[in-house]
């Protein structure tokens, strides 16, 4: 069956249902995503490290391009929702604790939160969307200098985007 | 008010107005999408695999798809399942963004009952015209859409009025040696794939640059057949079409029992409303738009929807059925072909096989099968990087996932196969209209049933059986199929059935609409059964078909 993707979102988080969640419409989101930006980017320095074959989360400016892409009136607004209400889970998860951890310890919580049907499916989305951002043409603003692109050995087809799709 | 309105500028709206608009008739096109040039197409992944840049978003417009919950069923939305039946919503429609991979069907496939007999739980009857009726007009379309291709004289490929394709097949990668071999060895015959692609310019239309990137994206040479390239802009070039882009057809007006007087379309951007009129309405939407159109349309002399005194309006939708494998041909142990060749971007593959379009065996008895299209996984960057990173269920990152992308791009290429067999039409798949979800224009949307049959399942797993070895034979590696009953999303058939009776039919052999007489449905809604090919050669010959009967009666309500 193909899942209820909201249901599943709504009541996997031990959060619960959120206000924000449960209106359905995000304002301000600038707001939100500020206050888990610093956790978005610790789990995606930790899937993309410095000094791995694939160009890391910061050179790859990951959480920018995950702060534009979900900014668009076009974005699915119940992912979006998810990708704010999963690192606020992981923050309460730890305490408040993850960003400041060692590596190891980070890797420790990560898998933990793995376990959980709801983590395991928010830690998938967060590598999707960087992956996004790595492989998708510069013009989004992460693949600088399409460092992603080189990486894989393959590029990007003709004609390029001149326009970047956000723009519309 | 125009001699014809249609509405939806895809495969067939576009052979429709083409046609008309040559004829010398004022037609005018509704499309909901905008118009996007040649130029404006980019390989963009982000925008168009990953975004809806030509789709509607899912949270205005969707579809709500019944499952079977508990021996209940339960109407999910599309934007809570993420799952899409959009396709392409621009001018041309989903012609612009699909792989071109074109077949004709059987002359069989006109007759599947009377050939095979009833099979019990499918809805199975036979068309009411034959292949032979059909023929001039796959060849116009190969003409005019301009499929490339060469033909190979096999059992189950149809007669051909022409001798050959005039334009040569598209080039191809070097895997097709290995392929041609492999399937020797076995004694299968592969046959050159016709692909609605042009490999040489032709009347203002470039020949394809291999862009390495062509099914989900549009063409920006104009090599592919869409029918925006091919029929749309040589109509408009005519001076009698009217292009309505952003005109989002809500419902068809009629003042009287056997008639259609305007169409209520709603301008996408400003919100207004108006009315357009005409002599004759052509419904193109895409099957299950077009029944939605037709049952959001019902009114005093239709309650039951537009044109449905037979109650088959949306019954028996069809896609097309089987599933895929897959398997990857790796440097280390790559034989026959060398790898850089291989490597090779862009270049098509452009080998199908029919051996087992129909099976009549001593031990596996007969029974309809299908046909198997071959490719290479698509080349979209994201999509292969993000796929397979896990391992017994734990997500791959840091060194070990950059490793593991690494070696999935530099060190193999995962080749594919596609094989398509009939959708048995049955009871539990059928479009209706949602009792509560409503567009974002006011209009209930389309309730989708999409069970399949279990004969569908039993031929796809039948026959991925032979390609599994063919994979295997060329060295291939991991290699794994599977068969579902998941419907094909971009290949949807049936919801108009047409017949000559019309207590069980829809329309009628020229899909007209056998109770509003100036109503026809041009796409692939009236396709009884679907054939064991993807549907657009069909699609494109029915509607030049359909037009050419439309003119005629013009031509009788002029004199
Ligand atoms: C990625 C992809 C790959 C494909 N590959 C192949 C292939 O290899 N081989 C093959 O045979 N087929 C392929 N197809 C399928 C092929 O594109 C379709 O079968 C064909 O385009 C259907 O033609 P149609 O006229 O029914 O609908 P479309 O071409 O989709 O046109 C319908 C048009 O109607 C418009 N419309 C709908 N509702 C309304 C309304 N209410 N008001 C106004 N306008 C409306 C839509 O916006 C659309 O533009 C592929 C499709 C896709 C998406
Ligand atoms: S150039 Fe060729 S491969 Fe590219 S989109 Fe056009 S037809 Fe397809």
């Amino acid at each position: 069956m193909k899942i209820k993707r909201r249901a599943f979102l709504v009541l996997g988080s031990l959060l619960g249902l959120s206000p924000y969640l449960n209106a359905q419409v995000i304002n301000g989101f600038q707001k939100e995503f500020k206050e888990v930006e610093k956790t978005l980017y610790a789990v995606q320095d930790h899937m993309f490290p410095e000094g791995c074959p694939l160009p890391s989360a910061q050179a790859m400016y990951m959480t920018q391009f995950l702060y534009d892409t979900m900014q668009h009136h076009s974005f699915d607004k119940d992912i979006k929702a998810f990708v704010i209400e999963g690192a606020k889970e992981l923050q309460k998860r730890e305490k408040g604790k993850f960003n400041t951890m060692s590596s190891k310890e980070k890797e420790k919580a990560l898998r933990a939160y793995e376990e959980t049907r709801y983590g395991s499916s928010w830690l998938s989305r967060i590598m999707t969307l960087s992956m996004e951002g790595m492989f998708s043409d510069p013009i989004y603003g992460s693949n600088t200098k399409e460092a992603g692109w080189k990486a894989l050995g393959s590029y990007g087809s003709f004609p390029r985007p001149k326009t970047k799709y956000l723009e519309s | 008010m125009y001699d014809v309105v249609i509405i939806g500028s895809g495969a067939s709206g576009g052979a429709v107005a083409y046609t008309l608009c040559k004829a010398g008739y004022k037609v005018a096109v509704l499309e909901k999408g905008r118009l996007m040039r040649r130029e404006a197409f980019s390989k963009d992944e982000l925008a168009y695999c990953r975004r809806d840049l030509v789709t509607p978003n899912l949270f205005d417009e969707y579809h709500t798809i019944e499952e079977k919950v508990e021996g209940k069923w339960v109407a999910t939305p599309t934007h809570e399942s993420g799952w899409s039946f959009w396709n392409g919503n621009i001018v041309g429609g989903s012609s612009n963004l699909m792989s071109g991979m074109f077949h004709r069907l059987h002359p069989d496939d006109f007759r599947l009952k009377s050939k095979y007999g009833a099979i019990k739980g499918a809805n199975i009857e036979d068309w009411p015209i034959s292949y032979d009726d059909l023929e001039p007009y796959y060849t116009l379309a190969e003409e005019l859409v301009g499929i490339s291709g060469h033909h190979i004289p096999h059992r189950y490929e149809p007669k051909r009025s022409t001798p050959n394709f005039s334009q040569p097949p598209t080039k191809e990668n070097a895997v097709v040696k290995l392929l041609d071999k492999s399937c020797e060895n076995l004694g299968f015959t592969p046959l050159v794939t016709p692909r609605a692609v042009l490999s040489k310019d032709s009347n203002g239309r470039k020949a394809c640059y291999y862009s390495n990137l062509c099914g989900s994206y549009g063409c920006s040479s104009g090599a592919k057949g869409s029918a925006r390239e091919s029929l749309i802009n040589p109509a408009l070039a005519t001076g009698n079409l009217t292009l309505l882009t952003n005109s989002h057809v809500k419902r068809l007006q009629s003042d009287s029992q056997d008639k259609v007087h305007a169409a209520l379309v709603v301008d996408t951007i400003t919100g207004k409303e108006r009315y357009i009129k005409g002599k004759i309405f052509v419904v193109a939407a895409q099957s299950h738009e077009s029944a939605r159109l037709l049952l959001n349309s019902s009114n005093q002399y239709h309650p039951k929807g537009l044109g449905n005194s037979s109650g088959e309006l949306g019954k028996n939708l069809i896609f097309s059925g089987g599933g895929a494998g897959q398997g990857e041909l790796q440097k280390e142990n790559l034989k026959q072909i060398k790898f850089e060749d291989l490597m090779t971007t862009g270049l098509f593959v452009n080998r199908s096989i029919l051996d087992w379009y129909f099976i009549d065996h001593w031990w596996d008895g007969k029974f309809k099968g299908g046909s198997v299209e071959f490719m290479f996984e698509h080349q979209n960057l994201i999509s292969r990087a993000r796929k397979d990173n896990e391992v017994k269920g734990k997500l791959v990152w840091g060194k070990a996932l950059g490793e593991r992308v690494e070696k999935r791009f530099q060190e193999q290429k995962s080749i594919r196969f596609e094989i398509f067999n009939d959708w048995l039409p049955n009871d539990d798949c059928f479009v209706s209209l949602d009792p509560t979800h409503k567009d974002k224009y006011g209009m209930p949307v389309g309730k989708l049933r999409v069970e399949g049959h279990p004969q569908d399942i039993k031929v796809g797993k039948y026959i991925a059986k032979k390609c599994e070895k063919i994979l295997v034979e060329m060295g291939a590696k991991e290699v794994y199929s599977s068969i579902s009953s998941s419907p094909s999303t971009n290949l949807v058939a049936g919801g108009c059935r047409f017949g000559n009776n019309p207590k069980h039919s829809v329309l009628n052999k020229y899909c007209q609409s056998h109770d509003v007489k100036n109503l026809f449905v041009a796409d692939a809604s009236f396709m009884p059964t679907g054939g064991s090919v993807a549907y657009t050669w069909t699609i494109y010959a029915n509607a030049f078909r359909v037009a050419d009967h439309i003119i005629e009666q013009l031509n009788i309500t002029k004199i």
